[in-house]
């Protein structure tokens, strides 16, 4: 278990954190997301203790890393950005020296080659580390950081620099470690957090500004119970049927998408699902849906709302929080999402107006 | 500590640098017993070679010392080994072993031509023992003077050149003792100066208060590398 607590980095005068909290259970995999420079690796220093905060807590489990360094960096394996790599060295005589470094006390041979086989890097392992492509060298880092088997692993953006291939597999063995491990990893790829992590930590300029689980977190942060629905029906008698429904708040059109074919939007009541009666009613009337999606925000949204906006680094957003804390942050994103959908209604009203107008004057030529 | 000094040790040798200045020294030791010895048919002059090797053995320290701490903080390998369950003076004390333990083999090696003198003449061992525990002491302390310096920036050149600049300073450290007018001065040179610290031992004696001024030189200065390397974490 790792916990943070309060966790404040200034580089003279540049604030680099800024009361980071959060806690880690053991065996889950945590996502840290946020942009450049927004305090992921800081962060990451200083729970390794390669870093120092200028104020704030870190304890792995239960043991301060400022009172007891020694006992918590056994528990840790690290992957920094730049994998710590002495490129004079073979892969075999690196790992066979952090080995040492690290004071293992597993039987050397076997622990050794069980960690080449899971990083599959035996094929290089009596090679040159400073001929080896960033790949295998970014590889050998993350071997480095397995020595031991410690119980929390580290990683700072631990699939960078590697190709496709490698990176399912480096995400395959993360989520395969994370069983047992606690794994906190760093990455501005949101596909892989999302793919790889249970939890997502968002930090912005230092500060948390959203925690909580991978599937919750855009939902709980978007509340914006919205459908999409595609169907070939008339519009208007749709939109009226639609409305009677129960727990339906609004419905309208958002236009002729296919021929015969409009799209609506349905917005219900928070908390109520019209995914059932509305197909009941569809199906009654005989009108085929051709398309059904909710409007929760994705992860990229999600990235972007919350690294972008300046409100929203004021105070963090956590799924955890109280209704009232929720709510005030649901009704800030509303307003944004509102916003957002009148913009590009606008823009999709003057792309068909344009449509039309163009459809027109290809009727007057002919 | 071990697991460092063997890792920085194998890293002299993997690169020429190690070679270098184990050759380097070990053909000027030859050279100097050849042109002093050897030349004057006399192994009373023995003492004259180390006098003149001080010099020298000054001169490729620094080279010996500048990629100490200095490579690992560029290629970000300090991250590595201060995140690991060690603490920074074994780090340190690891990093001025290897740096000594190629000093001390070019040093034994200087050893050679004195055996080689041993079979043609009858030198006297006292004096050459002397100043072979003498060139390992003021080595010594160079070492850690040199690792400190390394610590204190990322550029080898600068570390060489920084190191190389003290060097020079406390080599010519007493003729700056004899300029000076006031004597609580000249007193305080002498009294760092390596160079008269090094006499005692130049003449086949064992001056206890030199060796312990040069251990605590060296205990000083891995200590202060060692604050050195703690504080980067503060910044």
């Amino acid at each position: 278990m790792v916990e943070v607590k309060n966790l404040t980095k200034r580089y003279g005068s540049n604030l680099a954190l800024d009361g980071v909290s959060f806690t880690v259970e053991e065996g889950t995999i945590v996502g840290f997301l946020g942009p450049n420079g927004a305090g992921k690796s800081t962060t990451m220093n200083i729970v390794t203790g390669y870093l120092s905060a200028t104020s704030g807590s870190v304890t792995v489990f239960g043991k301060n890393i400022l009172d007891e360094p020694n006992e918590v960096k056994k528990l840790i394996g690290y992957l920094p950005e730049l994998p710590p790599l002495y490129q004079d060295m073979t892969v075999k005589e690196y790992l066979n020296f952090m080995y040492e470094l690290k004071k293992v006390s597993l039987p050397r041979e076997k622990h050794l080659k069980e960690i080449c086989s899971l990083t599959k890097i035996e094929n290089v392992y009596n090679r040159l580390i400073g001929n080896l492509s960033k790949g295998y060298r970014q590889r050998v880092g993350i071997a480095q950081a397995l020595l031991g088997n410690p119980p929390v692993l580290i990683l700072d953006e631990p699939t960078v620099g590697l190709d496709p291939k490698q990176i399912i597999e480096i995400r395959s063995l993360i989520t395969s470690l994370g069983r047992n491990h606690t794994v906190i990893l760093s990455s501005h790829i949101l596909s892989e957090v999302q793919a790889v992590c249970q939890r997502i930590i968002v930090i912005n300029n230092g500060k948390v500004v959203a925690d909580g689980g991978t599937d919750t977190l855009a939902h709980d942060l978007s509340q914006d119970h919205r459908l999409i629905l595609r169907l070939e029906a008339p519009e208007r008698e749709a939109v009226h049927a639609i409305r009677e429904l129960e727990h339906v708040v609004d419905v309208y059109s958002l236009g002729e998408k296919e021929p015969g074919v409009f799209e609506l939007s349905v917005e219900s009541t928070p908390d109520a699902d019209v995914r059932k009666p509305l197909f009941a009613l569809l199906a009654r009337r005989g009108w085929p849906m051709m398309a059904l999606k909710n409007t929760d925000l994705t992860l990229e949204d999600l990235f972007l709302r919350l690294t972008s906006s300046d409100s929203f680094t004021q105070e963090p957003v956590r799924s955890e929080e109280p209704e009232e804390i929720k709510a005030i942050h649901r009704g800030r994103l509303n307003i944004d999402i509102e916003e957002l959908i009148q913009s590009s209604q606008e823009e999709e009203e003057q792309e068909t107006q344009t449509e039309e107008k163009g459809e027109e004057d290809h009727e007057s030529d002919i | 500590m071990r697991a460092i000094f063997k890792r920085e040790l194998r890293a002299y040798f993997a690169s020429p640098i190690g070679y270098v200045c184990v050759a380097a020294l070990a053909a000027i030791y030859g050279f100097e017993y050849y042109g002093v010895v050897m030349y004057t048919h006399s192994t009373s002059y023995i003492s004259y070679v180390y006098s003149s090797m001080f010099s020298f053995c000054m001169i490729v320290i620094p080279i010996i010392t500048m990629r100490s701490m200095s490579d690992d903080q560029k290629n970000k390998t300090d991250q590595a080994l201060l995140t690991a369950p060690v603490g920074t003076v074994s780090i340190v004390l690891g990093k001025f072993f290897s740096s000594f333990f190629v000093y001390f083999i070019a040093s034994t090696l200087g050893l050679l031509p004195a055996v080689a003198v041993t079979f043609l003449g009858s030198p006297s061992w006292g004096v050459i023992l002397g100043n072979y525990i003498g060139t390992l002491l003021y080595g010594g302390a160079m070492v850690s003077i040199g690792v400190f310096i390394s610590s204190l920036t990322v550029s080898q050149v600068i570390a060489a050149i920084g190191t190389f600049a003290v060097a020079v300073f406390l080599m010519l450290m007493d003729n700056l003792a004899s300029g000076l007018s006031s004597q609580w001065l000249t007193a305080i040179v002498n009294w760092i100066s390596f160079n008269s610290r090094y006499t005692p031992f130049a003449q086949g004696l064992f001056d206890l208060s030199s060796v312990v001024f040069f251990l605590s030189v060296m205990a000083i200065f891995v200590f202060l590398t060692a604050r050195k390397l703690e504080s980067r974490r503060w910044n």
